[in-house]
């Protein structure tokens, strides 16, 4: 198996927060984990599902939303290798949203019961794995703040950091420039803006100098100052922990 | 408002067990939890952006609320929190307090140290399944109030709010036309949904003209379930009540 078709994103990510023994890491690697592939734009779960199993993106990235009566569509996370896409579902029944494919994607799903017993079994992976959650839930939390409480400009900055944070946390990039794919519409999407206001406010944010955007890269040009356009305060990642 | 001291987490050990059947023995160490009875005025916190929490508050009577105060000053509430809940779960195993906890009522807590919660959790994992399962719980709502005030317009952002809190106090009496407290204020209303007081008071007078709402100060009241669940654009499935094993 080579390194990107395995667990090691996640382990990595683990043990940035916690001991890990060899052991804890044999037993989940060991669990009966099947290898997905999906296409962009592919659906991985859809809302009102019932769920028996939990992701782990490996190769890719992907996105959770939700999509209402009007058919308006809220992206409410982004995803990157070495994450679980729906944690929830090892002990909730029926999924609440879609997670989809954001790039071509490779994953590993295992049953929930598997998940469930080997966090029984092992302390530290219950610790990790309930970790990811309340950080899932951190997260969630400051996009409340995200289209609640700041104007669009702010916004998008916003989650350009955050994006840039993580993405350099995982080793994905040193900066300031990241491989990540991310559409105008996907934008306006986890904003809750319009696609042309969307479009207006990244140009601006070109025009400053603060970034440059194209279809696979995005390119940080100044932190500091993107930092402050977002009103960034990287306390809700945790990444101290 | 007195409260023998031995039964005061019979509410938190009645919800857990709601979301994951617990055997009289995990009910007991539940029960049993060291704690400290607190009383406390509306508005004060039960825990700060930045704090360590040594320990997790359940509430008891009342009602408290999460929020998180941007850069320049703005508030924004991220959820209200209903009896038998518990305030803290969301800052197990994190260091720093990523946001702030604070009554929106008067009320009673049982401050029980965090130590004990995690042991707790290590020595019952059936219990920890379920104390899992409130705070996932917690993040599907999270994620639903992304969505609201993100792609909901005004009317059904605050109808979503309304009928999200009614369902969560009394999902059995929605259909009678029962009368709520609402705990929370226009200018709290407007911090939940992203909005201005004046906006959300025009939009609470527009529901009421329109017979979707009936209010007196506090008390509110919805005619017609159905009407006001369509307004919302309301759809229970990520509160997980039904699907609970």
């Amino acid at each position: 198996m080579t390194e990107t078709s395995s667990l090691g994103a996640l382990f990595r990510r683990w043990k940035r927060r916690l001991p890990l023994s060899a052991a804890d890491e044999a037993a989940v690697t060991n669990l009966n984990w099947a290898r997905k592939q999906y296409q962009r734009d592919a659906y991985l779960a859809r809302e009102g599902e019932h769920v028996t199993v939990c992701t782990v993106l490996l190769q890719g990235f992907a996105y959770r939303q939700k999509i209402l009566s009007d058919g308006s569509r809220q992206i409410i996370s982004f995803h990157i290798p070495g994450e679980f896409l729906d944690l929830q579902n090892c002990l909730l029944e029926v999924a609440d949203h879609n997670v989809q494919a954001l790039t071509r994607c490779l994953v590993a799903v295992v049953s929930k019961e598997l998940l469930l017993q080997v966090m029984s079994d092992r302390p530290a992976v219950r610790q990790a794995i309930w970790l990811d959650s309340l950080l899932d839930a951190s997260v969630f939390r400051e996009w409340v703040v995200n289209v609640g409480r700041r104007d669009a400009r702010q916004r998008i900055a916003h989650l350009l950091c955050e994006l840039a944070l993580r993405l350099k946390a995982a080793g994905l990039g040193e900066g300031p420039l990241f491989d990540f794919p991310l559409t105008q519409e996907q934008i306006a999407d986890a904003t809750g803006l319009t696609a042309v206001h969307t479009n207006r406010t990244l140009q601006a944010l070109r025009r400053a100098g603060l970034i440059n955007l194209t279809a696979s890269k995005l390119t940080i040009l100044d932190w500091d100052a993107l930092a402050e356009a977002g009103d960034f305060s990287e306390r809700y990642l945790h990444h101290s922990v | 408002m007195d409260m023998p001291h031995e039964t005061a987490l019979q509410l938190l050990a009645r919800k857990l067990n709601l979301h994951h059947r617990l055997s009289d023995l995990d009910r007991q160490a539940i029960l049993e939890l060291p704690h400290k009875i607190r009383r406390l005025e509306a508005q004060s916190y039960i825990l700060r952006e930045g704090d360590r929490p040594d320990r997790c508050a359940v509430l008891l009577q009342g009602y408290a609320f999460r929020h998180k105060l941007t850069g320049e000053g703005a508030r924004q509430i991220l959820a209200i929190n209903i009896p038998g809940e518990a305030l803290d779960f969301q800052n197990l195993f994190l260091e720093e307090a990523d946001h702030n906890v604070q009554m929106l009522s008067r009320g009673i807590t049982a401050d029980v140290p965090r130590e004990a919660i995690e042991a707790l959790i290590a020595e019952h994992s059936e219990v920890g399944k379920a104390i899992l399962i409130t705070t996932l719980v917690e993040a599907s709502i999270f994620r639903e109030w992304v969505v609201n005030i993100g792609q909901r317009d005004s009317r059904s952002r605050i109808a979503h709010l309304l009928c999200e809190f009614a369902y969560r106090v009394n999902a059995q009496e929605l259909h009678t036309g029962a009368i709520y407290e609402l705990p929370i204020t226009q200018e709290q209303l407007a911090d939940a949904t992203g909005l201005t007081p004046v906006h959300v008071n025009r939009v609470l007078q527009a529901l009421q003209r329109e017979g979707l709402i009936e209010r007196d100060r506090r008390m509110i009241r919805f005619p017609s379930w159905e009407r006001m669940r369509d307004v919302a654009d309301f759809n229970p499935r990520y509160l997980h009540t039904a699907d609970l094993s």
